[in-house]
């Protein structure tokens, strides 16, 4: 089974947004080492189907499959680590 | 494992407390936060010592004032449990305009959070309203610019300006939204269906959070700091040869509110500059109406309009505009009759 991984941003990305995805990228990762599959994808909050799927969130944002995990800060990759492995 | 977090917990709280105990002690000690420099002080120096001085006098004053916002923000930004707003403004009746005056304030420091949630509430069709609301009074009122503004401009312009910012946001966004683009525009988003996402927010120990609020305040500083050492540069030396003439004509007086209330909005600065501009020309004689005016000027600067216009089209900001520099003539108008600020 892959795991969606979807991080929520401005686009442009701004600063924290970037470091968001940097840090979800990290930890995919490691995991993928392990042999998780897990796909990692940007959305634009501004973007209509984003709005349609989420509606109003706090940026950065991080869903994995479809749910909204963290909302209006920066995890480290440790935190979505262990948010992912939950899943397992 | 457990000694370690409790640890790292302790320390943390430990700073925390103690810049909070600091700032409360300097509030009851009366102690000065702002510069204290006078024009004539800074004209008696070499021209290119100017700026030093003067940030090393606001440095000296400053630095805790500025420490505390930054961490106040980022606990607020940190514990404040992010759902509760979108999951009230979106309601869409007079508890909308409730929350988004109350809450945007601590919610939005860091204003690329500030137009991806307008945008949210616009097209989740909670109308246009409430939304516009919570653009006008984030930037306005935010806890950061709260914070330096009570210490800067001390509590009566403060409060006045906290008090007709949010008065005049709920107005604003009320008006607009009985306006025929207002309706037109709301029409448009009216039949969507109200999505909102699943959502179950992954829980983190203690002192990871209050790392977290502290890293955030970090951030904070970081993005602002340097601008505002900029800012102070500028203000620095229009304190020292700004003409005081000029001032006293234009800034006095009813028309001073006018000329303040133009002012205050084009001329973009970052609210943390503006504050202390408005504190040197109040040095220069500028009247405590006019800087109340001066202050209310925030919402419709240039940078947060053209963000706003890609959301609800041109016609939306120049109504909403005009309506917030009407409000920050009144503001000061009304402020200067009630305490003969003139």
């Amino acid at each position: 089974m892959t795991l969606k991984l979807e991080v929520i941003g401005v686009e442009p990305a701004c600063k924290r947004c970037k470091e968001a995805k940097e840090n979800a990228l990290k930890a995919v990762e490691k995991l993928r080492a392990e042999g998780v599959k897990v796909e990692v994808v940007k959305l634009d909050v501004m973007a209509k189907e984003t709005m349609d799927r989420f509606g109003v969130v706090r940026t950065p944002a991080v869903a994995l499959n479809g749910v909204v995990k963290i909302m209006g800060k920066v995890p480290d990759p440790g935190v979505i680590e262990r948010m992912i492995r939950k899943e397992l | 494992m457990e000694t370690r977090r409790l640890a790292r917990t302790a320390v943390m709280l430990g700073f925390i407390l103690a810049v909070v105990g600091l700032m409360a002690w300097s509030i009851i000690a009366k102690l000065t936060i702002t510069p204290q420099a006078t024009a004539e002080d800074l004209r008696a120096l070499p021209l290119w010592l100017i700026p030093f001085h003067y940030l090393w006098d606001y440095a000296q004053h400053g630095w805790l004032c500025l420490g505390f916002a930054f961490i106040v923000s980022g606990l607020f930004q940190e514990f404040i449990p992010p759902d509760v707003m979108i999951r009230y403004m979106g309601s869409g009746d007079w508890r909308a305009y409730v929350f988004a005056t109350v809450l945007a304030p601590v919610f939005c420091v860091c204003s690329c959070t500030m137009v991806p949630i307008f945008a949210g509430l616009v097209y989740a069709g909670s109308g246009i309203g409430p939304a516009l609301t919570f653009l006008l009074v984030a930037p306005a009122n935010n806890l950061l610019a709260d914070i330096i503004t009570v210490q800067v401009m001390g509590w009566p312009i403060a409060l006045a300006d906290m008090v007709a910012g949010a008065v005049s946001a709920i107005a604003i966004g009320y008006l607009v939204s009985k306006t025929r683009h207002g309706r037109e525009f709301e029409e448009r988003f009216k039949g969507r269906k109200q999505t909102s996402a699943s959502i179950d927010l992954v829980e983190e120990p203690l002192d990871d959070r209050l790392w977290n609020a502290l890293k955030f305040g970090g951030f904070l500083a970081k993005q602002i700091i340097p601008s505002f050492v900029l800012g102070l540069v500028l203000v620095s030396y229009f304190q020292a040869y700004f003409p005081e003439d000029l001032v006293r004509t234009w800034l006095t007086g009813p028309t001073g509110v006018v000329v303040a209330a133009l002012l205050g909005g084009p001329l973009y600065t970052p609210t943390l500059i503006e504050v202390v501009l408005g504190k040197a020309l109040m040095d220069l004689g500028m009247t405590p109406a006019a800087t109340v005016a001066w202050l209310m000027g925030q919402p419709y600067d240039i940078p947060n309009s053209l963000s706003a216009s890609k959301v609800v089209g041109w016609r939306i900001v120049i109504t909403y505009g005009v309506l917030a520099f009407v409000s920050a003539v009144l503001s000061g108008l009304i402020y200067g009759a009630v305490t003969g600020g003139f």
